[in-house]
């Protein structure tokens, strides 16, 4: 039942995008998103798509694995796309449904709100789908660094994703061991409507809970004992370098984000 | 000879004042010589795991004094010292790997440390060679068995390059096979490398061996000496719910029909040779 499960979408590979830093990576993404903001006619969206379209093809990630990331969005892109549709005023009457009204300017509007969504969740999917979570927390970890001093627990932050990232495998298992020990008493977690099977999980969830905050509880005494005492003096063993291909990145999207921004002041 | 670690009248009660609890461990006095290896067994409750985590500061005797190196534990401004000189391994290996790839885990110890990057990769490197585990330094930690994440935790303590590394029960959860890998490391640690190591366990075959045998019961050292002193005391090892290791039950059931034969037998080889004299 937990086998499938796999933590974020990363799917391997040495590509170029691959071998980004992960700081580059978070960076440019960034930009991205607040540059599809920045859009305001249909022919801006032609730049944002062949950057994408170049991404992916760099990166080699199938297509199929790049759209999988708008399935789970799906609901939330219908809604959008619908309340903008009938809801904008303005425009030429096009389509009448009781009290319901199409007009030009909401057709527009809510294709244009669709296309922004899912170039914002094809953009976010890229970075997750050729950079290891592991990588990623790094890559966090480093961006926040400068607000530390302000505030922000970077080191807290990247420590505590770590440990999730090291036990989500553990404990998936032996989410299953209790599973397979209640199932032979008789516990039964397949079969009634949703209520029943929520009720089932107490069993599943109880020790496993237990479980866990024992389990926290030796790793702190562990961690203790290998001197840990939070990032103050802490180096890493990993150091983040910048080179020739991460500018290169930073230099192709420094190149769309001025076509986007000029492409405002266009005609058509 | 400069002593490692020694324990002065040493006493330890969990809580104190008005809900004291028993005390665990009873005026304890031990001192253990650079280089040794040194077994503690006794069973369930009989302290031992509570004394090693006395060895590290991770307690504080409630009297006497525990010194590491002539460190006193109860010094807080050489609390990190004293971590760093004696290594202490738990029995989960599961609940002592803190990242999700096992040459970051091994990295741990000495970024707490605050050692320069290049160190730390040469550091992490020596670790996991020394107990064999190189080849999987880009593993995550779930795709290893118990013997092998046993021994990436103990990886992770030899990066700290500490003096001293305490084992407590690091055998207990694993199956056999994984329990010869990680004995035959700890073995390997402490000839090659001259690391001192204190091994806490309830299985007898792996001190037979040892420089030295500590017997603990009821928060008490009752024998302590070499394997062959110690396990001569069998009926002593027995009153207190210890095995003894088979061949020297054997050995002892020999000489109680009558036959000449040395109560200090520990191994199948010893008993292979006397009987075939």
């Amino acid at each position: 039942m937990f086998r499938n499960i796999t933590i974020g979408q990363y799917v391997p590979g040495d590509s170029a995008i691959h071998k980004l830093d992960p700081r580059v990576k978070i960076i440019i993404t960034f930009i991205f998103i607040i540059a599809i903001f920045f859009i305001n006619k249909f022919s801006g969206y032609i730049f944002a798509m062949l950057y994408l379209w170049l991404v992916i093809r760099i990166s080699k990630i199938p297509f199929s694995y790049v759209l999988k990331g708008l399935r789970p969005v799906i609901v939330i892109l219908l809604l959008t796309v619908s309340l903008n549709m009938f809801f904008t005023p303005g425009g030429t009457v096009l389509y009448t449904l009781g009290p319901l009204k199409i007009t030009s300017a909401g057709l527009k509007f809510a294709v244009f709100m669709g296309l922004r969504l899912i170039f914002l969740i094809i953009g976010t999917s890229l970075l997750t789908l050729t950079t290891s979570p592991i990588s990623l927390t790094d890559g966090i970890e480093h961006i926040l660094k400068p607000f530390s001093k302000i505030g922000v627990p970077a080191h807290e932050l990247a420590m505590m994703m770590t440990i999730a990232l090291r036990f989500i495998p553990t404990l998936i298992e032996e989410a299953e061991k209790i599973m397979k020990a209640q199932m032979a008493r008789g516990a039964d977690f397949e079969s009634g409507n949703i209520v029943n099977r929520a009720r089932g999980l107490v069993p599943l969830l109880v020790p496993l809970f237990i479980s866990a905050f024992r389990r926290a509880d030796e790793l702190a005494i562990a961690m203790e004992s290998r001197c840990y005492r939070g990032g103050h003096n802490r180096t890493r063993m990993k150091k983040l370098e910048v080179h020739t291909r991460d500018y290169a990145a930073l230099f192709i999207t420094g190149v769309i984000v001025v076509l986007i921004v000029w492409n405002r002041s266009w005609a058509w | 000879m400069a002593f490692i670690i020694r324990a002065q009248n040493v006493s330890f009660c969990y809580s104190e004042g008005e809900s004291k609890s028993p005390p665990v461990l009873k005026d304890i006095n031990l001192q253990f010589e650079k280089g040794e290896f040194i077994g503690i067994i006794g069973h369930n409750g009989s302290g031992k795991s509570t004394l090693a985590k006395h060895f590290n500061a991770l307690l504080l005797p409630t009297k006497g004094n525990v010194y590491v190196k002539d460190m006193d534990t109860k010094d807080a401004k050489h609390l990190w010292d004293i971590r760093q000189t004696a290594g202490l391994v738990f029995q989960n290996p599961d609940n002592q790997i803190v990242a999700a790839i096992v040459e970051e885990d091994v990295a741990f110890g000495p970024e707490n440390l605050g050692i320069p990057p290049e160190e730390i990769r040469k550091r992490v490197e020596y670790a996991l060679k020394a107990v064999g585990m190189w080849e999987y330094k880009d593993f995550p930690p779930h795709m290893l068995s118990g013997g092998q994440k046993q021994r990436v935790a103990i990886a992770g303590i030899i990066a700290m390059k500490p003096e001293c590394i305490v084992l407590d029960e690091p055998t207990a959860m694993l199956d056999p096979i994984g329990r010869r890998e990680v004995i035959s490391t700890i073995k390997k640690l402490n000839k090659e490398e001259g690391i001192t190591v204190i091994l806490i366990t309830h299985f007898m075959e792996e001190v037979v061996d040892a420089d030295r045998v500590i017997v603990m019961d009821d928060g008490k050292v009752v024998l302590d000496g070499t394997p062959k002193e110690v396990f001569k005391e069998v009926e002593v090892l027995k009153k207190i719910g210890l095995d003894v290791p088979q061949v020297t039950e054997l050995a002892h059931q020999l000489r109680k029909e009558g036959i000449d034969i040395p109560s200090d037998i520990l191994t199948i080889e010893e008993m292979v040779e006397f009987i075939c004299r």
